[in-house]
């Protein structure tokens, strides 16, 4: 009888009791009461609070907003290199599973090790490290020189620095759900186009990638939501001005001390994210159905 | 009489409790409270505890570090300030790094003892420069600088105006940091917006500000450091504070920065820097700094002893030990120290200390500052 207890409590829809489904409910409610206490309550709290005008309500602070350049400056350029360094992780994290899919062996293993290090490297450490390697007469500059290469120009402190820190560290992430995505392709089905004379590239092109499309969308966005409220990286590492609005929003909270600002600045920072975070969630949900 | 290798071995057996219980007995403990950085708590329980205990047999203290826990000094402070309210033991006799007036009311209260010369011999020696209120003892000072490196600047700047001329003789060698994000950066700017508004630290006060007059007065300021923004490190890419700023100075990319007189000195001494990295203040107008202090509650439950670790911390012993080992700016008058100690630290010995108001003038000048100058965008 347990056993069937909890092979009933782990597929509810299939049960007819009222109670097995309640049982069901009661497991989840801590975290839910969590999730409503500490995010949607305040989260709501801070949107309602975002079009208070005097007593009444109004869209005065998201008009000024919208019309200061600076603001305006800081969001284009956040939005900008946050899809920027999205695409470029996409990219080398599909390259290094297709290399993962298709070696076996000791060095594809190395090569699995070390895409997946940045996981366990926390952000300000990355940021530290780069701007000792990539920083002026840092360690990458020295060895250009060696080789006779000058006019080096670090990216640190530029736009190209968080970039490159956030492609690092965002790699492993797209690289787990890729490869498991790709693992899901059948070796007949590509033996059967290599059999028909397909090259590598027809491969990727029509036969990969049509499959590959919900993990790459599913990658693309924890990526992009990782990337978008950073903070530490492109504190430490990028230019002063423009701000990534991460940044932009602790410097009006903290030093600035306008939180009515900040909430403005937050609220249209979620709006981004929850355009992403809706497609994350749909691509979820056809995946469940399936 | 005295068995070394016994007493090793004995106070290896003893356990702790019943040590520390006998070492009360011997001398009585002070309660001192610090909120400072590790620098300076490390220097209160390394140089100046032992040394404190060579020069008082009977009294010792115990240190607590009070930093990042609630609001710090503050905090203790309130505690005191409740336990002379209800007539009780305060568990506390001296604080470090604190300001009285950050506890509300307690200085109406009298909750601090005035300290004069009587009761604390030394002040008779105090930089007048450092003295306002009674209640608080500025034992220790710190300034920003301008560090350089000697191998590279052939001429120390002594003005404002040289840094300016230097920068733009030599691009990409100076920078400073975001005036948010750390002092030195911070105080850096405010030297750009005394330089702008005739050079008067008073002009600036908490309670003088008005956006429209800050605006115009700012704005001076603001066409200076475009003038120099594309002559920095990076063509204004300014570091992202303190130490950021340290390490592009140590790591040869610039060759002159404005820095904390404290964390330079420190970091020259520590070789962090390259030994041919020098510090020097600027004649014209010093850049702002200011000075720690120290103060005593009244109902300190050790008073006595609180009255001799102050008159302690201002004797020339400490203050030598201060500028040696921490980097920090002597609370006694110049003077009353070894004359080569002196000679050595001759370029950064302020003529003044000016400061700037904390609140408005602050987010002015920070806000200011990303809007104008970190942008490099002139607005008409």
């Amino acid at each position: 009888m347990p056993a069937d207890g909890i092979a009933a409590a782990s597929a509810p829809g299939r049960n007819s009791a009222p109670y097995e489904g309640l049982r069901g409910l009661l497991l989840v409610a801590a975290p839910i009461a969590l999730v409503i206490l500490l995010v949607i309550l305040p989260t709501s709290a801070m949107v309602l609070g975002s079009f208070r005008v005097g007593d009444g309500f109004g869209a005065d602070r998201y008009l000024a907003f919208f019309a200061d350049a600076y603001s305006m400056a800081n969001l284009r350029y956040t939005v900008f290199w946050t899809l920027a360094s999205t695409v470029s992780a996409l990219a080398l994290s599909f390259g290094l599973a297709l290399y993962l899919r298709f070696s076996t062996g000791r060095l594809a293993a190395i090569v699995h090790a070390l895409s997946l290090f940045p996981l366990f490297v926390p952000a300000i450490i990355i940021s530290y490290a780069l701007v000792r390697f990539l920083g002026p007469n840092g360690l990458f500059q020295l060895l250009l020189e060696q080789v006779g290469i000058t006019g080096y120009r670090t990216p640190y402190l530029t736009p190209i620095g968080p970039y490159i820190a956030f492609i690092w560290e965002s790699l492993p992430l797209p690289v787990l759900v890729l490869t498991a995505g790709l693992t899901q392709v059948s070796d007949s089905a590509i033996e059967a186009a290599r059999d028909l004379g397909a090259g590598a590239g027809r491969i990727v092109a029509e036969i990969l990638l049509p499959q590959l499309q919900r993990p790459l969308i599913i990658a693309f966005a924890l990526v992009f939501l990782g990337t978008i409220g950073s903070y530490t990286i492109p504190y430490l590492l990028g230019p002063p001005a423009p701000e990534m609005m991460g940044v932009y929003i602790a410097r009006t909270m903290g030093n600035l001390q306008r939180p009515d600002e900040a909430a403005v600045q937050a609220v249209i920072l979620l709006a981004i994210a929850s355009v992403v975070g809706l497609i994350y969630i749909a691509t979820m949900a056809r995946a469940g159905r399936q | 009489m005295f068995n070394r290798r016994e007493f090793i071995l004995t106070a290896a057996t003893v356990p702790v409790v019943a040590a520390s219980r006998a070492f009360a007995q011997d001398r009585k403990v002070l309660q001192v409270y610090t909120d400072g950085d590790t620098n300076i708590s490390d220097w209160w329980n390394n140089v100046i505890k032992p040394a404190f205990e060579a020069a008082h047999p009977d009294l010792t203290f115990n240190l607590t570090i009070t930093r990042g826990v609630a609001d710090g000094n503050t905090t203790i402070g309130q505690r005191v300030m409740a336990a002379m309210q209800s007539n009780t033991d305060p568990q506390a006799d001296y604080f470090e790094e604190f300001d009285p007036a950050d506890v509300e009311g307690s200085i109406e209260a009298g909750l601090w003892t005035t300290i004069d010369t009587s009761n604390v011999p030394n002040l008779a020696m105090i930089n007048p420069a450092a003295t306002d209120l009674p209640v608080r003892l500025p034992y220790r000072g710190s300034q920003v600088l301008i560090a350089y490196d000697s191998a590279k600047v052939a001429e120390a700047p002594k003005t404002f105006a040289d840094i300016l001329a230097f920068a733009k003789a030599n691009p990409g060698r100076f920078t400073y940091g975001r005036p948010d994000k750390g002092g030195s950066g911070s105080n850096f700017v405010i030297r750009a917006i005394h330089e702008a508004n005739g050079r008067d630290p008073a002009a600036f006060t908490r309670e003088n500000f008005d956006p429209a007059k800050a605006e115009e007065m700012l704005q001076k300021a603001w066409a200076v450091l475009q003038d120099l923004h594309p002559h920095t490190f990076g063509e204004g890419t300014y570091p992202a504070g303190n130490t950021p700023a340290l390490q592009l100075l140590a790591q040869g990319a610039v060759d002159m920065i404005p820095a904390w007189s404290d964390q330079a000195l420190q970091a020259i001494n520590q070789g962090v820097l390259p030994d041919t990295v020098k510090v020097v203040q600027l004649q014209d107008l010093a850049l702002c700094g200011g000075f720690a202090y120290s103060a005593i509650p009244s109902n300190a439950t050790d008073h006595a002893g609180a009255m001799t670790l102050a008159n302690f911390m201002l004797s020339p012993e400490m203050q030598v030990s201060c500028v040696r080992e921490i980097g920090g700016f002597p609370g006694i008058g110049w003077e009353h120290l070894p004359p080569e100690l002196k000679a050595e630290y001759i370029d950064v010995i302020p003529v003044s200390i000016p400061t700037f108001p904390s609140g408005d003038w602050q987010t002015a000048k920070n806000d200011g500052w990303y809007k104008n100058v970190a942008t490099n965008l002139t607005r008409d």
